[in-house]
């Protein structure tokens, strides 16, 4: 029988509520309350977030965040920073049982990335999975993924890059300011690319979004049905965001 | 304050600590690694404290930091924590 996982509808939230809502769901599918779920989200405004073991004051420039309006989160995931470009980067987050993905780590990477490698196949792009948890096109970066597994459950999340602004993203990530000259924006362009550099076009975020889900359905092997957050879901979110909002919890490394 | 941070195969391990007599006297880590579960990450910095920063000592710690949690960081290895932490006892 074929399994049936829920596709959310696409949303646009702050740093802090997107957040919530990736544990909210991760919580209430470790408790049997809400299915195996898959969703695709934006960030308003653009926002840094921050891998669970880093420390903010080394990766961050956080006065340059402020100058900027760019919202500053830490996740519950390990990894590195991200930019989150408002316009230019998409998020997809994957919430399933444990024991619907490998027990290895590097194989539900493997699996779950596998989606976006098919996604951007349907784009016309050819992308293979980089261990632990990249996805390249010819060699260069084009998606990083963060994943926990707390509970019983595992949360996946991770970033497409359409167009983001790569000297943007310099300036907020901590890089020393003389770094960024035009040379290194080149050398970075040597070792991540974006969705719009390899299809000559931009995509809107609703092509990116479907070519993606349409990837995830066939690498999980499973069917999606089009759902909603549940009130439940909605509460926990709303209880868990003053956590993300902290000066606490930001500050945590 | 020391520091110094270590590129692993994957994850760059960041090593902030003050000795005292040669013993780790306070530590903290951080970095773009993975380690499931996440607040392992604490434990192993509660074992390291007390600890000589010698390249033996660390490592024995650091192995039964593994053994007795389970914790798996992926492509991050007990040799790459030991050198992390010696380079910034030694910076």
């Amino acid at each position: 029988m074929v399994k049936k996982w829920r596709l959310l509808p696409m949303r646009v939230d702050d740093a802090f509520m997107s957040m919530a809502i990736d544990e909210a769901i991760l919580r209430l599918n470790a408790e049997g309350r809400v299915p195996n779920t898959v969703r695709f989200w934006r960030w308003l405004p653009s926002a840094v977030s921050l891998g669970c073991f880093q420390s903010v004051e080394r990766e961050v420039d956080l006065a340059v965040a402020k100058r900027y309006g760019v919202d500053v989160v830490r996740r519950i995931t390990g990894g590195g920073a991200v930019f989150h470009d408002h316009d230019g980067e998409l998020t997809y987050s994957v919430v399933c049982k444990q024991g619907d993905v490998p027990d290895d780590i590097i194989e539900s990477y493997k699996l779950i990335c596998g989606g976006l490698v098919q996604g951007f196949a349907q784009l016309g792009s050819r992308a293979e999975f980089k261990p632990v948890n990249d996805v390249q096109v010819n060699g260069k970066k084009i998606s990083g993924s963060a994943q926990t597994r707390r509970w019983g459950s595992v949360l996946q999340h991770g970033t497409v890059l359409i167009s983001p602004d790569v000297r943007k993203m310099f300036e907020l990530l901590r890089v020393s300011p003389e770094k960024i000259s035009d040379k290194f924006i080149a050398s970075v362009f040597e070792r991540v690319t974006t969705v719009e550099r390899e299809l000559g076009r931009k995509p809107s975020f609703e092509e990116v979004r479907n070519a993606m889900s349409k990837g995830f359905e066939s690498s999980l092997d499973v069917e999606f049905f089009e759902g909603e957050l549940t009130n439940e879901e909605f509460a926990l979110a709303a209880k868990l965001k003053p956590k993300y909002a902290s000066d606490e919890w930001l500050r945590k490394r | 304050m020391k520091f110094a941070e270590f590129k692993a195969p994957k994850g760059v391990i960041k090593v902030e600590l003050e000795l005292t007599d040669d013993a780790i006297s306070r530590i903290s880590l951080s970095g773009d690694f993975f380690m499931y579960p996440e607040d392992a990450l604490e434990r192993l910095e509660r074992a390291l404290v007390g600890v000589k920063a010698r390249r033996e000592s660390l490592l024995a710690v650091v192995r039964s930091f593994y053994s007795s949690t389970g914790a798996k960081t992926p492509m991050v290895e007990p040799e790459h924590w030991v050198e992390a932490i010696l380079r910034a006892a030694g910076s």
